[in-house]
């Protein structure tokens, strides 16, 4: 049996007096499709930036595909793709040389032009990324967090920005990648597709995972009924507060 | 190396950028300055005395702003992310950087020179290509010194304006723009001894300070090679100084010191130790801390 993709333990980040991330413990399979949920400034972002050595914690324990990302971030880095939230592309650069730069640093070869093809962005080769749409952009950043088949993909909010075809376009590319044995480690507050997509899913609430398994066993665990949506299951564990306005650790950074 | 390219990608960005050509535009016309005292001191070589004016204060000045966005700029804008998701540790991230923007600021500079070459073939006639090539090349040193700095600024620095701030109040305008005044009241204050520009005192330590700025040992390189006097002035300013008969405020070893008695430590290769620390130290502080805690 391989690594798990993610173990996480006791994880725990601070900003001041502020707690972003709450003793958090987490494990994917090296599998699986898994949803992060939780509502605006639950942590969901700073974990992600913690298994990608953006941040480091406060204290408790990371394993990435079985290595730490910190000490071992070029062996992780060349395993995972990223496609982070709240990022900005090149402006002067073009499409192709956005995944130029990812693949000539990941030292493989693919073609940039299949990548683009993949997530849906045919005509656009040569052109730069200034004049890109959001969603553009975003098909663009998953296409830079394909490349080099990679054993983990982590997917920061992949549905920002996508209309209809590409959300469809994103949940293609999960289960493809999902077939060709990748983990898949996922935020979403998109919940209607995180039901159509994830294996398990973990909901983090105010920096702690308050639930965590298959739709099917946390729609026994809580009180919402045998045929709840994930959203119900969703608003019944975060207190109902999906759409807090408090300060956010996220935006902390 | 694992951050080629990142480096290739940052050339590409500097080179494609309207700054970089205009830096290259006003060094020419900031450089091309005849004078009789460069013609009689230099002759048909006085086209590579342009280079190193060219070289002073607006190239310090261009570089700087080409580079104190570099990391603090992606931070902000969050494009960091991919370059920090990539198999490349932080060292590498700020080796890619520099030696990228090094490259894409030395093209539009060595362009400039080759444009001040020509203007001065035509003007001045022939010059030894090899004195011409050697200041091209000794200002490429300095261009890539300097992105070292704004780039160690920019890593260290949590927001643009700091960065900002840092480049000019504490880089520019001291170590560049008054390192002259700066650095003599600064003896005057420790030695008691007053400096008078035009009559300066024979101390090891004044010229040695006067040179320890990255401005001040380019300099002192360039006339090193321009053969025109062992100073941190620029080489009109020396060929003044060491005409007879002519007063004038630059700190020159030959006319202060008498033959023989000048401390080694003003030796001119000195002056690239010093270029070699201004590229090294800055850098590795930023190293340091760009290497601890969190990138974002």
């Amino acid at each position: 049996m391989s690594d798990p993709a993610i173990l996480i333990e006791g994880l725990t980040k601070q900003y001041g007096s502020t707690t972003a991330v709450d003793d958090l413990t987490l494990t994917v399979a090296s599998d699986e499709i898994y949803g992060f949920l939780g509502p605006n400034g639950a942590g969901k972002s700073t974990t992600i930036g913690m298994l990608m050595d953006y941040i480091r914690p406060t204290t408790g324990s990371i394993s990435v595909l079985g290595q730490d990302p910190q000490r071992d971030v070029i062996d992780v880095h060349s395993r995972v793709g990223i496609l982070p939230d709240r990022y900005s592309l090149y402006d002067r650069l073009s499409a192709r040389q956005h995944l130029e730069l990812v693949i000539d640093t990941k030292r493989v070869s693919e073609s940039p032009a299949a990548l683009l093809d993949r997530v849906g962005l045919n005509d656009v080769d040569g052109q730069s990324v200034g004049t890109f749409s959001q969603g553009m952009e975003q098909r663009l950043a998953l296409a830079m967090a394909l490349v080099g088949d990679p054993d983990l993909l982590v997917l920061d909010e992949p549905f920002t920005g996508l209309d209809p075809h590409g959300v469809r376009t994103v949940r293609e590319i999960v289960h493809e990648e999902n077939d060709r044995g990748a983990a898949v480690f996922f935020s979403s507050h998109v919940l209607g597709q995180v039901e159509l997509v994830c294996d398990r899913i973990g909901i983090l609430h105010e920096g702690r995972r308050v639930v965590e398994g298959t739709i099917d066993s946390l729609r026994a665990e809580t009180p919402v009924g045998s045929d709840a949506t994930v959203e119900e299951i969703f608003v019944a564990v975060t207190g109902g507060s999906g759409q807090s306005d408090e300060p956010s650790s996220e935006t902390t950074q | 190396m694992r951050w080629s390219p990142l480096a290739r990608k940052e050339a590409r960005t500097v080179v494609t950028s309207k700054g970089v050509w205009l830096l290259a535009v006003l060094m020419v016309l900031w450089g091309y300055r005849p004078s009789y005292i460069g013609w009689d001191g230099l002759g048909a070589n006085i086209t590579a005395g342009y280079v190193q004016i060219a070289g002073t204060v607006l190239l310090p000045l261009g570089v700087l702003l080409l580079t104190y966005q570099s990391i603090v700029g992606e931070r902000t804008s969050g494009s960091v992310k991919f370059i920090l998701g990539l198999p490349l540790t932080r060292t590498d991230i700020l080796l890619g950087k520099v030696a990228g923007r090094t490259a894409g600021i030395a093209g539009p500079v060595a362009v400039a020179c080759l444009v001040l070459g020509i203007l001065g073939l035509v003007d001045h006639g022939v010059f030894n290509p090899i004195l011409f090539l050697g200041m091209v090349l000794s200002t490429i040193v300095y261009v890539g010194v300097l992105v070292s700095i704004g780039t160690a600024v920019s890593a260290v620095a949590k927001r643009t304006v700091t960065a900002a701030g840092t480049v000019f109040g504490v880089i520019f305008l001291p170590l560049v723009l008054f390192w002259t005044q700066i650095s003599t009241a600064l003896f005057t204050q420790v030695t008691g001894t007053p400096v008078n520009p035009y009559e300066p005192p024979a101390s090891g330590p004044l010229f040695l300070l006067l040179r320890l700025s990255p401005d001040g040992a380019y300099r002192v390189v360039s006339n090193w090679l321009l053969g025109v006097g062992n100073s941190a002035n620029t080489y009109s300013h020396v060929l003044t100084k060491l005409e007879p008969q002519t007063q004038t405020n630059a700190y020159v070893v030959e006319a202060t010191f008498a033959p023989g008695t000048a401390p080694l430590y003003l030796n001119e290769a000195v002056g690239l130790l010093i270029l070699l620390v201004w590229a090294v130290v800055p850098l590795g502080f930023a190293r340091y801390y760009f290497s601890r805690g969190d990138a974002v």
